[in-house]
């Protein structure tokens, strides 16, 4: 009515906000150029300076490129005034990657305010050039930041530590050990506010180089309750790895509670007194689930996705955790002092902190200490609902672990209305997963709230979760099942009222529950069911529909009185089958096939419903309820019960059948794990414990005992990665498996082993393999089982790769081959028989033989005055960009003068630049693009050649084609000689370690268009068998042969990896059939993985036939590899 | 980096920047981004937390205040970027500026506390405990070195601290010392567990038949603590199935907000009366009955109390200067307080 007061209205409040505005920085961001900046920025004063910079940063915030300015920002670096000073620097980072040339130019300022007597100038100038990630001034940064290390000022040495990361990102190897050396510096600065940051380089830097962190491992733990919070959850993250490296898990915590319970190696340390009380204390609990725990244990140190992998086969203890890889919390003081300095930080007001501090004391704290950390934990429940997710998370594990732990406090896991669904669900878990008999009735109140919660989908999770609080305590399943079924029929008042799919969840899962909870002891719930039938006529959601129809086929022969109702029922579903929805239709063919299989009377009533039922369904308009209807018909009607038709026609016998009609119609024998608790786990309060894969960046704790006290001033962590490696080889469970009766044939193996060991060595001469007891050092092969072996062998699978000697010995491979001939059945392929019987096999030391093939580039005779040029391709892989391929070229002089300035460039090139130059500019340009990246990196010249004397150079080389060979120009003594490259397609893939698993796992993806096949001839091993014939050894050794001359061709002529080999454990000693050879790599531009599988067919003696399969993504690249491997494979060798 | 890191880093930085701007929401960042920019900046370095201790940054980066604003308007050239670096970077209490200087010595001392609870459908106590924090804001000269004892430490159920206070007298006598920061910090957090009663009763009553329902809810205090109790409101989500509502009080005022969430302040309670809300709530048609039910959300703030029985004992100065004026109050308010119908 009023429309000019609404006005006034509008403008007065617009008046008053603006009297909040004024003086603040508003006026900037609304208009940022109404003026124009660059005169500004030229002003003298300080004043002009800052608005127009300010100004900038508007227009940076609104996502507009002022990067023009650059030139007139950089200048200002110089300005006295700190603010103009930190407003550069802001546009400066922003900038720096963009423009790195003008960046360039700031460089002397900020060396002068390096000098500043200021050390707030100093602090900003080192974080700014740090920041600045360029390549090129690294090396300056490096010195400012050594020099920073030294600075008087606290704030200084802290960013200095700060820096280090930065420097770091930049991956420049050259600088990795003068990092390190700082690092190490400033983790032994007195200032805590420095070490702090110390540990958070540390971890960013250089996590595994734990030495440095012996030094001063006591006066870390001191200082950590100073640390200012953020440094200390990096430091006590490293310091928990240090113990474990260093001294191995402790015997009184959890991580050991399983290992004392079933393995043998404890027990060899048994005497210890500590160890007995463990025992007991840990029996008197009885809370632990030893199973989990030791699957948490060795997820946090092995990471879960290589535990799982190694354990899905059967190997499953080659990891063991041997008594010495344990010490005492009580005794050790190491230790001690890392539980005593974190256990205050249980109080901190930083809940990452808290949640640090819980972990270690997780890991490492004696059993009955454990439960400081349950208050600490409940305490982080209230804050906001994401950190709440994160400890829930966290808690979720140890509840589970350790029941007892937090059972006692369930009351703090009660769900709060304002909660997320996420919380709550997390909370319904952990509330179903340690609920006990004395806590329960107080949950199920809870409970029954919660199912009149508006929120309908947790009021769903809630009817899961009794379910599942009743299938564990099996007391309460019949309460349990009351409620529910009271609760379902009372749904039934809302089922017809389209209310949606949450009110038919709640439904199902009700359903669901009482399923599970059925199953658990069917007979003692005979009147449910019975129940549950009645009310089918008032169900009216499908899913449930389903389940209940389900349950009448599955017990339609419990008790007494189902059966008497089956005829009933059976009518009452045919009469509304053309009414139902699909998952029923197809539930009530289902069971009506079922009861007709079990029938024992009414067995006419029962085969007119199924005829009408059949009928019905051949009819019906879903493809699937026609294709069950046809199968079911099939199957009953031929054989089961004779209706008539088709009588006699089948030749098989009616049990079997019988057997099969059962097995399909879905009796569930193997229990499907219905938990949805994932089994991996992380380290506690990590990302990938949320994520539950492992996120980048993510680290297992290291194995136990793995630091060695003589590795002190190992630099980088490649030693730590070997030693992992060996301790895979060096730990594994020999002996208890292995038969010494069987000594004939052992010592046998002895000598072949003794022929072979001469060719060293594959995997270093660590003092692991000494232990053995066994004269060689290096076992040439080693077998252990396929995973999926049959399941009669379980009971006496092989662990872990063992000696061909020991295994041979073995009962379990006179029990493969007394299976293999025993077993006559004619329904299993005999693809499945191969497979069953066959054994892995590795060659310890096929790498040391491979000798790449040479080629040769420039021929002495013809046209190279005597010098002769040769090049085999090599493994190594370019480190400067992934196009890049190395060769290994071989000069030799063969003329009688001396030869000079030899030099291999490409031909379209410019020889006049400076070949040290372009260096410089490909290794600045080969992060940045992929097309700049040279045909050639220019090699280093070779000066002189004296006569006969040869030279060796690696050349980095781009092939354009895969094919096409790459045209080169060779300079010697000035002149120009044009040379060919032949490219081998075999090079440019590099070798791709993986599992058996992963193998065949990804194989498994790469199917039909990315799959190739080629067969070719092989007869190299026949060479190779008749040389060894002759050294009278023994017939099984064909194999080995076979294998070795295949690996060593292949890995001679392409850079693959070996991932395994398959052998046939087949009766006839002389049918190499079966034997299967896998590589993996991928291919060097893309990183495509590329899988290649040998199989051989043939006799041993014979001229073996290869087919050799492809799988790769790139179908261009995969077809020319394949051709390649065919190609060399065939063509013999050159001895 | 762990994933609690990354959410207690942004809790500290929505924390300093609304202590800056005197809030936190788009139009104030907007109008105070180099400000924004230079917290930022001094507050993370390469993903890594750098300077997060509110009194440093304080002291690096001038928070705007009236002063500063005037001044830019007049002379249009103000600084906020301090010159120097703030002496406790360096120093091992980076929590406490160098020597401060104040004509009178104060240190108040707040209790805050709040309660929650969970009172189911039969009406019982399912789950009562109170957060506490305590609260200090001390202007003192020099180095303070002060302690704080509780009368009653022992119902003390967890606590967390602040950097400043020494763990082992905590350890070995629950006695709280510390070098206090200066100005307002919250100096530990704690927890009180299985309390018997809450101060105020909240009887929710639903009865639905014929496709209405009919609510009543009384509340009412429970056990009279000589304090009035304030500002109480109460708060519930109608369930989805309702179409309307007609809810009147006879106390307070009743407002329906346009997501359905019913909200009823009554503030003080009178005298005379029982406050009570009745209505009805007409369901969808083909709804008979009500099947889920709202839970109420019940706020209130008592004065000079900390319901969870905690008292301070006394506080000392070691270094005692020649005045020295103390302030103890209490305050409790409703936490997550709901009582389900």
């Amino acid at each position: 009515m009023f429309p000019q007061f609404g006005a006034t209205a509008d403008t007065l409040s617009k008046a008053s906000t603006m009297v909040f505005r004024i003086g603040t920085d508003a006026h900037l961001y609304d208009d940022p150029d109404d003026v124009s900046i660059a005169p500004l920025l030229d002003s003298k004063f300080d004043s002009e300076k800052c608005e127009a910079l300010k100004r900038l940063l508007a227009l940076i915030a609104q996502g507009i490129d002022v990067s023009n300015y650059f030139p007139q920002v950089v200048k200002n670096v110089a300005s006295q005034s700190l603010e103009v000073k930190k407003l550069v620097y802001l546009y400066l980072l922003h900038y720096a990657e963009k423009r790195p040339n003008e960046a360039l130019l700031s460089i002397n300022y900020f060396q002068k305010d390096l000098g500043d007597p200021n050390p707030l100038v100093r602090a900003w100038a080192l974080r700014t050039m740090a920041g600045i990630r360029l390549h090129v001034i690294a090396p300056l940064v490096l010195v400012a930041v050594g020099k920073c290390a030294r600075d008087p000022s606290v704030y200084v040495r802290k960013c200095a530590a700060n820096a280090l990361p930065k420097l770091h990102d930049l991956r420049q190897e050259e600088h990795a050990l003068a990092i390190e050396e700082i690092v190490g510096k400033l983790l032994n600065d007195h200032s805590p506010a420095v070490v702090g940051a110390a540990a958070a380089a540390f971890a960013s830097v250089c996590p595994y180089n734990l030495s440095l962190i012996r030094r001063n491992y006591r006066k870390l733990c001191e200082i950590l309750p100073d640390v200012e919070e953020w440094g200390q959850i990096a430091l006590i993250g490293i310091l928990l790895r240090y113990v474990i490296a260093s001294h191995g898990l402790v015997k009184e915590s959890i991580m050991f509670s399983l290992q004392c319970t079933g393995s043998s190696h404890s027990v060899k340390d048994g005497p210890d007194a500590d160890f007995g009380q463990v025992k007991e204390s840990t029996d008197m609990d009885g809370t632990c689930d030893y199973e989990f725990v030791n699957m948490v244990s060795r997820c946090y140190i092995e990471g879960p996705d290589e535990y799982l992998s190694r354990s899905s086969y059967a190997n499953r203890e080659s990891f063991e955790l041997t008594g010495e890889q344990f010490t005492s919390g009580k005794s050790n003081d190491d230790v001690k002092i890392l539980l005593y300095s974190t256990s205050p930080l249980l109080w901190s007001n930083n809940s990452a902190v808290v949640l640090a501090a819980a972990g270690v004391h997780w890991v490492m704290a004696p059993k009955e200490d454990v439960k400081r950390i349950i208050k600490p934990l409940l305490f982080l429940l209230r804050s906001s609902n994401a950190s709440k997710y994160v400890v829930l998370c966290n808690i979720q594990v140890f509840a589970k672990a350790m029941p007892s732990l937090f059972a006692p406090y369930y009351e703090d896991f009660f769900i709060c209305s304002s909660e997320s669904y996420q919380v709550k669900a997390l909370k319904l878990e952990i509330l179903s997963s340690f609920a006990t008999d004395s806590s329960i009735s107080s949950i199920f109140k809870e409970f029954q709230d919660y199912i009149r919660d508006p929120d309908r989908r947790f009021a769903a999770d809630t009817i899961a979760a009794i379910g599942l609080c009743a299938q564990r305590l099996p007391k309460m399943a019949h309460i349990c099942v009351d409620g529910l079924l009271a609760l379902s029929r009372e749904e039934f008042v809302t089922k017809d009222f389209g209310f949606g799919d949450q009110e038919a969840g709640i439904l199902t899962h009700a359903i669901l529950s009482i399923k599970s909870i059925i199953k658990q002891d069917p007979p003692s719930h005979e009147k449910v069911i019975i129940q549950l039938v009645r009310s089918l006529d008032s169900v009216k959601v499908p899913a449930a529909r389903a389940m209940i129809i389900w349950m009448v086929g599955e017990y339609s022969s419990l008790g007494e009185i189902i059966p008497r109702m089956l005829n009933t029922v059976l009518k009452y579903l045919a009469w509304c089958f053309t009414s139902e929805a699909l998952e029923t239709k197809l539930q009530i063919l289902n069971t009506v096939c079922k009861v007709l299989v079990g029938a024992t009377e009414d067995l006419l009533t029962f085969k007119k419903i199924f005829s009408y039922l059949v009928e019905l369904a051949e009819c019906d308009l879903n493809y699937d309820v026609r294709d069950r209807a046809r199968f079911l018909k099939k199957l009953p009607s031929s054989n089961l019960v004779s209706i008539g038709q088709e009588e006699g026609t089948n030749d098989l016998p009616e049990k079997d059948l019988h057997v099969v009609a059962e097995c399909i119609l879905g009796r569930e024998t193997r229990k499907v794990k219905t938990e949805s608790f994932s089994y991996r786990f992380y380290l506690p309060g990590s990302l990938s414990q949320i994520v539950l894969h492992a996120a980048p960046g993510y680290e297992p704790l290291p194995k136990p005992c793995s630091l060695l006290l003589d590795d002190l001033n190992v630099p980088e962590g490649t030693s730590e990665i070997k030693k992992r490696a060996a301790d895979y080889s060096g730990t594994d469970d020999y002996g208890t498996s292995s038969d010494p009766s069987d000594n004939e044939s052992a010592s046998d193996y002895d000598s072949q082993h003794s022929v072979a060991e001469s060719s060293g060595s594959a995997r270093g001469d660590d003092s692991e393999f000494t232990s053995e007891g066994n004269d060689n050092a290096d076992p040439l092969i080693q077998i252990s089982d396929i995973g999926n072996a049959s399941e009669n062998q379980n009971g006496v699978s092989q662990s872990g790769p063992a000696n061909l000697g020991e295994l041979m010995s073995d009962r379990a491979l006179e029990s493969w081959l007394g299976e293999h001939s025993g077993s006559s059945n004619p329904g299993i392929s005999e693809q499945s028989q191969v497979r069953i019987s066959s054994a892995r096999i590795s060659l310890g030391d096929v790498g040391k033989r491979v000798k790449p093939k040479c080629y040769s580039l420039l021929d002495p005779a013809t046209s190279g005055n005597g010098l002769k040029v040769d090049y085999s391709f090599s493994s190594e892989i370019s480190s400067m960009s992934h196009l890049l391929v190395c060769i290994e070229v071989f000069f030799k002089n063969c003329s009688s003068e001396t030869i000079s300035e030899i030099t291999l460039v490409d031909e379209d090139s410019n020889r006049a630049l400076d070949a040290a130059d372009k260096a410089a500019d490909v290794n600045q340009s080969c992060l940045a693009s992929s097309d700049n990246v040279p045909t050639l990196v220019p090699m280093e010249s070779i000066a002189s050649l004296e006569p006969d004397q040869t030279a060796r150079r690696i050349v980095q080389v781009r092939f354009h084609h895969h094919l096409l060979p790459l045209k080169l120009a060779l300079y010697c003594d000035g002149k120009k000689l044009p040379v060919k490259l032949r490219p081998d397609i075999g090079y440019f893939v590099k070798p791709l370690p993986m599992d058996v698993e992963v193998f065949i796992d990804k194989e498994s993806r790469l199917p039909g268009m990315f799959e190739y096949t080629r067969s070719c001839a092989f007869t190299d091993h026949i060479e190779e068998l008749n040389k060894e014939n002759g050294d009278s050894l023994f017939v099984k050794d064909k194999f080995l042969a076979i294998c070795e001359s295949l690996a060593l061709k292949i890995l001679s002529n392409a850079n693959l990896c070996l991932v395994s080999i398959d052998m046939p454990v087949a009766a006839n000693l002389d049918d190499a059939s079966g034997l299967r050879l896998r590589f993996s790599s991928a291919i060097l531009s893309s990183s495509i993985p590329c899988l290649i599988t040998i199989t051989v067919e043939g006799k041993c003696s014979d001229p073996l036939n290869l087919s050799i399969k492809v799988n790769c993504e790139e179908t261009v690249f995969g077809l020319n590899l394949l051709n390649r491997i065919a190609n060399f494979l065939v063509e013999p060798t050159l001895s | 980096m762990p994933p609690l890191m990354g959410i207690e880093f942004l809790c500290r930085v929505s924390d300093v920047l609304s202590d800056y701007l005197g809030g936190l929401n788009e139009d104030v960042i907007k109008d105070n981004f180099v400000i924004v920019y230079e917290l930022l900046d001094e507050m993370i370095d390469n993903g890594f937390p750098l300077t997060t201790e509110p009194n440093i940054l304080r002291e690096m980066i001038a928070p705007p205040n009236i002063v500063s604003k005037v001044l830019s308007v007049v002379t249009g050239n103000s600084s906020n970027v301090s010159d120097t670096l703030p002496g406790a970077t360096g120093s091992c209490i980076p929590w406490r500026a160098a020597d401060p200087k104040y004509a009178n010595n104060e240190v108040y001392v707040d209790l805050v506390e709040e309660m929650d609870a969970v009172i189911n459908r039969d009406g019982a106590l399912v789950k009562c405990e109170v957060y506490g924090e305590v609260r200090v804001n001390s202007h003192l000269s020099g180095l303070p070195d002060l302690t704080l004892s509780f009368a009653n430490p022992s119902i003390l159920d967890d606590v967390r601290f602040h950097p400043c206070v020494r763990f082992r007298p905590w350890e070995s006598h629950q006695i709280l010392s510390f070098v206090p920061p200066d100005g307002e910090f919250k100096l530990m957090s704690y927890r009180v567990k299985k309390l018997k009663s809450t101060p105020i009763y909240v009887k929710p009553q639903l009865s639905s038949d014929a496709g209405k329902c009919r609510v009543n809810v009384l509340v009412g205090i429970r056990n009279d603590h000589g304090k009035t109790i304030d500002s109480i409101t109460l708060q519930f989500q109608l369930p989805p199935c309702i179409l309307s509502a007609d809810l009147t009080s006879n106390t307070g005022t009743v407002n329906i907000l346009g997501n359905k969430t019913c909200s009823w302040s009554i503030g003080r309670i009178p005298k005379d009366k029982t406050p009570s809300l009745s209505g009805t709530l007409v369901l969808e048609s083909e709804l008979e009955r009500l099947h889920v039910f709202p839970t109420f959300r019940v706020g209130f703030k008592i004065m000079g109390v900390a319901l969870s029985g905690l008292q301070i004992d006394k506080l000392d100065l070691k270094t005692a200067p020649s005045r020295l004026y103390k302030g103890f109050r209490a305050l409790t308010r409703a936490g997550e307080f709901e009582v389900r119908s």
